[in-house]
């Protein structure tokens, strides 16, 4: 085990790096010279070279890489272009409030989507079933901006029950979870986030779990006696291998991809600040965030294997 | 049991017993068109992605008005309003035939990457499985990296990155899936190499691409191509999501996902107008899923 | 369910509906006023601000005064200038491109440090002086289409300054309300940090900083002992958000997140009325025009530019934003003093298929520059739309180049030079001064970047122009050269004019004492908010 757990930890290291490699390159497939958008157009030739040489764009693209990677490790991810103010700060602010949604949306998302799944897999073909299945269906195929709209026009505008957009009362500085004024902010973002994750992991646990049950040794189990719950516990321990990896491709998405909802939503997480950047050309802050997040995602993919040589002992011998 | 999916194609024998009626062993493909004729859900809702596209590819000839067509007056009209039988947008153009036109560029942005992963990463997959330690370790780890970033985030960071528009919009979905579609190929591929028919047919002299056309290839298809129409709806979902945050095709040409963007400003006088998009973006995807879960259990035979 | 536990549940959703209830009037603790900008972020405060004049509403003129300030006390007559940190200004009799400044005395930053004449000095430096320690790239570039004309300054004694002119100007004063003055005091005791001055600005203004959490809210609160004790704030504080899609300023005013929303969606104004929200619009000096490039491209030929602007239907452009514009035939509004008698390109056509034949340019393809929202931008994104559908209709192919707001002001800051191949940008344009309404965009020494004519229009008729306006030191003499001026840029259809905005705004019922001012910028000193 200990031995799987090393080799794991070290095969993530070529790919983080790798992960490193496309973010840098980013830069370069923008149209255009990135040091348009950091001087003055009317700047001397004088000017331009200083400037050149001082982000060490006059170096070739493997060493500005080298030179780039040496000030990321030391947690230096430069400065953004629009405020001036650290990557860092700006990344580690909206990671934690799109972790803020997180908090919510994984453990609901996970609770329900397993939950469901595994009913509707214990008894395939029933009215259950087919009632979760559809539902999966639905939650898989909604746009969830588009849902985030719904919600929004219904509660916010129609109802006026819940805010229709930004992160607390006074900010997201002053957010305060346990103030009801605050948390309601979270209501619609967590419910349109949790959409499709919910459906996506139903679905796959209706199916492992559907799957293992029809496996042979299901049969065994039953026939030594073991009650119903037992056999429950087995199959569902059997299943939790492909489960766990679905969830954690899903925390990834919850994590990187909440893009959408932020915007429709105004929460100053990680993915409106991606949006930012991309319409500002911000690009320290664009390669910053896209690290960060892909890092986290790797991470959590990590984790996941981990897990799963925890419950499956056959892929710790692999 | 799964060994039913991986016979060689071509073996379609007659089998007669004597003395006991005739029983006809269907090939693979076979059985699985007959499975399928038979799940009326699938059917019915192909016919319905079926009806998508040739409305799409037909809208010139069915769209009742031109969608490019303002009108100042005729603004966020309601359903029926002087002929337009779903209303107007927030600038007085047709809906029903923006929404009739804007599934054309939401379906090639849709399918188009799917087409191109599935062809790419497919054939990466297959080099993969066949080629020897070396090339498949540095396919699969360079897949690898690509595979370590969530999807809609590396969609928008390529798109944003190189600036928008349609055919950026393509390139980066189909980054985004040849990954995994690569994966799935390689997989499929590493089974099937092993087995002993492959090592016979080497033996008889077959060259590796003569292997790979007539043995891997069938059975490599099945389960790209089930993943394929998996993905059909995700990228129809991302692409939509793509242009919902300017990133794809520019107004005023028109894509369910831009009008999305641009018809929200109207939430107000015209909310019904407002979510229809939406409702083509769900439909579409929805229907493309029940019939990707549909051809997914015709061509999964477990007993 | 037992008897206990049904009572348990009913006072459960009692509670949370009461809960529910408090939270559906936000706490607005007396006097909050919260105001929805257009903007896509914050305008930066270490000086001039960006995003546009709406940095300078909402930041720059709260937080700071310039020389000289802008009147915006009525809502009748067009806004002028008035004194500021300077309490009269004069030019030297003896040389006409000498102007004295005589600075107010007993002015204190918010720091606490006084107000002199060295500090005047700074600030010139930190926007003209690349040698200078404090000089700051960021603020020169948002400086510098003001200091066009700004040679040097020089000390005279405490409570004087004079400014030394490159050319002979009347009208140089004007510049000089738009440069903010910034605490040396607070930059030194910083060591010329700027990234951390962002955090702790320091001006005259009768807004002190309070906090800043980035791209999100900014808070200022009143200045006690601002020099000008009729403008000392009412409120108890001012916060700032950026919003710049009109839909969600609009559910913000109605879910009562914010009660002050600049240009709500125009088609959502019958819902606010009937929600009871207060519609405030006035005139005010603003052109939404298609400023064109002179150097290159179609525009240069004078028959398309006529056709360009004999191609719009105005009053459909006033249709599709509710009516709250007005048709425009001229860089200014009539309302202004110098309007005079400019030819009108009203809407024909045909007239237009006509002049694009003639000119040979058929179908006459042509690229333009817009932007998503911002400061003076109005409901861009349709309203560009249906412009493009207007010209392509008398045989234009028209191609929108979409971007956000402060990368649009980058294309209008750097001009053609950086961007040739951008034959129109639509950016809105602020007249308040004639300097800037008539002669920036045609007058050579204000050419891009160096100043705000765009697409460097240039002609001997209009230099002869400009230099007898600047000349002319008598007022009557001016107005009427003015006029010409005015006439003379429709004449040569030095845009493509389309309207002027009559910008609407939507208060909540509790703002209490706004008057809207016939100006870019607005006064938020006399506004309290009831609870």
């Amino acid at each position: 085990m200990l031995g799987y757990i090393i080799r794991r930890i070290l095969f993530a290291i070529p790919i983080a790096i790798g992960v490193s490699i496309v973010c840098f390159s980013l830069v370069y497939l923008a149209p255009g010279d990135p040091l348009q958008t950091v001087l003055p157009p009317d700047a001397t030739a004088e000017t331009i070279a200083i400037v050149k040489h001082a982000y060490g764009f006059d170096r070739p693209i493997p060493v500005q890489y080298a030179i780039w990677l040496w000030h990321v490790v030391q947690g230096d991810f430069g400065r953004s272009i629009a405020t001036q103010r650290p990557v860092t700060l700006e990344v580690f602010g909206s990671v934690a409030n799109t972790a803020m949604l997180g908090l919510f949306s994984v453990p609901i998302s996970f609770a329900l989507g397993f939950g469901m799944g595994a009913v509707a897999g214990c008894f395939p073909g029933r009215m259950i079933d087919r009632i979760v299945t559809g539902a999966a269906v639905i939650g898989v195929s909604l746009p969830n901006y588009w849902l985030g709209l719904v919600l929004v026009i219904l509660f916010a505008v129609e109802y006026m029950i819940l805010p229709a957009s930004g992160m607390g009362q006074t900010g997201s500085a002053n957010f305060n979870l346990f103030h009801w004024s605050d948390a309601q902010f979270l209501v619609l973002p967590v419910v349109t986030l949790t959409m499709i994750p919910i459906g996506i992991i139903a679905r796959t646990t209706r199916a492992a779990v559907a799957e293992v049950r029809s496996q042979d040794f299901v049969t065994t189990l039953r026939a030594m006696g073991l009650g119903e719950g037992a056999v429950i516990r087995h199959v569902l321990k059997n299943a939790s291998p492909q489960v766990l990896a679905v969830m954690g491709l899903q925390f990834g998405y919850l994590m990187g991809g909440s893009i959408l909802v932020e915007t429709v939503f105004t929460w100053p997480g990680s993915g409106f600040l991606l949006n930012k950047a991309i319409i500002n050309r911000d690009i320290p802050v664009l390669q910053g965030t896209i690290l960060a997040l892909s890092l986290i995602f790797v991470a959590t993919n990590l984790v996941v294997d981990l897990l799963q040589a925890l419950f499956d002992p056959r892929i710790r011998r692999s | 049991m799964s060994e039913q999916a991986i016979l060689p194609v071509d073996a379609a024998p007659e089998v007669e017993v004597e003395g006991a009626p005739a029983t006809r062993v269907r090939s693979y493909w076979q059985s699985v068109l007959y499975r399928l004729r038979h799940d009326w859900i699938t059917m019915v809702f192909g016919a319905i992605v079926l009806a998508i596209i040739l409305i799409a590819i037909a809208a010139p000839l069915i769209a009742p008005f031109d969608p490019y067509q303002q009108s100042i007056i005729g603004r966020l009209k309601p359903f029926g309003w002087r002929g337009h039988p779903w209303g107007t947008d927030e600038l007085g153009r047709d809906m029903m035939s923006r929404l009739i036109y804007g599934g054309r560029i939401s379906l090639l942005m849709g399918l188009a990457p799917v087409l191109v992963a599935t062809i790419i990463g497919g054939a990466l997959g297959v080099i993969g499985g066949f080629a020897g330690r070396i090339v498949n370790t540095a396919i699969m780890r360079t897949m690898d990296v690509f595979y370590a970033f969530p999807s809609v985030l590396l969609a928008v960071a390529i798109s944003g990155a190189m600036g928008g528009g349609v055919f950026t919009g393509i390139i980066s979905l189909s980054l985004v899936f040849i990954p995994a579609m690569c994966r799935i190929a390689e997989t499929a591929t590493a089974q099937i190499k092993i087995l002993d028919y492959i090592e016979a047919a080497r033996a008889s002299g077959a060259g590796t691409l003569t292997i790979v056309r007539h043995h891997v290839l069938g059975n490599v298809l099945g389960p790209v191509f089930i993943y394929a129409s998996s993905l059909v709806s995700v990228s129809i979902l991302l692409a939509s999501g793509l242009s919902f945050l300017g990133l794809g095709v520019q107004p005023p040409e028109p894509d369910w996902g831009l009008m999305l963007s641009t018809l929200r400003q109207s939430l107000y006088v015209d909310p019904l107008g407002c979510a229809m998009p939406g409702v083509a973006i769900f439909v579409t995807s929805i229907c493309f899923n029940l019939v990707s879960d549909g051809v997914r259990s015709a061509m999964d035979v477990r007993e | 369910m037992p008897p206990i536990a049904s009572r348990f549940v009913r006072c459960l959703l009692l509670s949370a509906t009461l809960m529910t209830g408090a939270a559906l009037r936000p706490a607005q603790a007396g006097g909050v006023l919260t105001v929805a900008m257009t903007a896509g972020d914050l305008p930066v405060d270490t000086g001039n601000p960006d995003q546009g004049f709406e940095g300078f509403r909402f930041v720059g003129y709260n937080l700071y005064d310039a020389l000289i300030n802008w009147d915006l006390s009525k809502s009748d007559k067009a806004s002028d200038i008035k004194p500021g940190l300077a309490t009269e200004w004069h030019i030297d009799p003896n040389d006409q491109k000498k102007w004295i400044f005589t600075l107010r005395q007993g002015v204190k930053w918010h720091d606490g440090c006084d107000f002199t004449a060295d500090d005047v000095i700074w600030n010139f430096g930190r926007i003209a002086d690349p040698k200078a320690p404090q000089f700051y790239t960021q603020q020169f570039a948002l400086s510098r289409a003001y200091l066009t004309n700004y040679d040097s300054i020089e000390k005279i004694d405490d409570h004087t300054v004079a400014i030394h002119t490159k050319f002979v100007e009347s009208l140089f004063p004007y510049d000089m309300a738009y440069v903010l003055m910034v605490s040396r005091c607070r930059a030194e005791a910083l060591h010329n940090d700027w990234t951390a001055y962002a955090n702790q600005p320091s001006g005259t203004g009768p807004y002190r900083f309070s906090s800043l959490t980035p791209h999100e809210r900014m808070v200022m609160v009143p200045n006690t002992d601002y020099w000008d004790k009729a403008r000392i704030p009412k409120q108890d504080q001012l916060v700032l958000l950026p919003m710049p899609e009109a839909a969600t300023r609009t559910a913000a005013l109605l879910s009562g997140q914010v009660n002050f929303v600049e240009a709500p969606a125009p088609d959502a104004i019958p819902v606010l009325t009937r929600a009871g929200m207060q519609i405030y619009s006035n005139v005010y000096p603003h052109n939404w025009p298609y400023i064109l490039n002179f150097t290159r491209g179609p525009f240069m030929d004078l028959k398309v530019r006529q056709a360009a602007n004999y191609a719009i239907n105005r009053d459909d452009v006033v249709d599709l934003v509710g009516g709250f514009a007005t048709p425009e035939y001229a860089e200014i509004p009539p309302s202004m003093p110098y309007y005079g008698h400019p030819v009108a390109y009203k809407f024909d056509p045909a007239k237009a298929k006509a002049l694009l034949k003639e000119a040979g340019c058929v179908p006459c393809k042509i690229t333009l520059a817009i932007s998503t929202s911002g400061s003076g931008q109005m409901q861009s994104l349709p309203m560009n739309e249906l412009v493009k559908q207007q010209l392509e209709d008398v045989g234009f192919q028209v191609t929108l180049d979409v971007m956000d707001w402060n990368a649009l002001l980058d294309v209008s800051r750097s001009g053609v030079p950086k961007y040739p191949n951008v034959d129109g940008m639509n950016a809105s344009r602020g007249l308040l001064d004639p300097v800037s309404a008539l002669i920036k965009p045609v007058a050579k020494a204000y050419w891009s970047p160096a100043g705000s004519n765009w697409g460097h229009f240039g002609s001997d008729e209009a230099e002869s122009l400009v230099k007898q306006i600047f000349e002319e030191f008598d007022a009557t003499k001016r107005l009427a050269l003015l006029a010409k001026l005015n006439e003379y840029e429709s004449q040569v259809a030095l845009m493509i004019f389309v309207v002027h905005d009559k910008n609407p705004r939507a208060l909540s019922p509790k703002v209490h004492g706004y008057i809207e001012a016939q100006s870019w910028f607005q006064d938020l000193t006399p506004i309290s908010v009831s609870p």
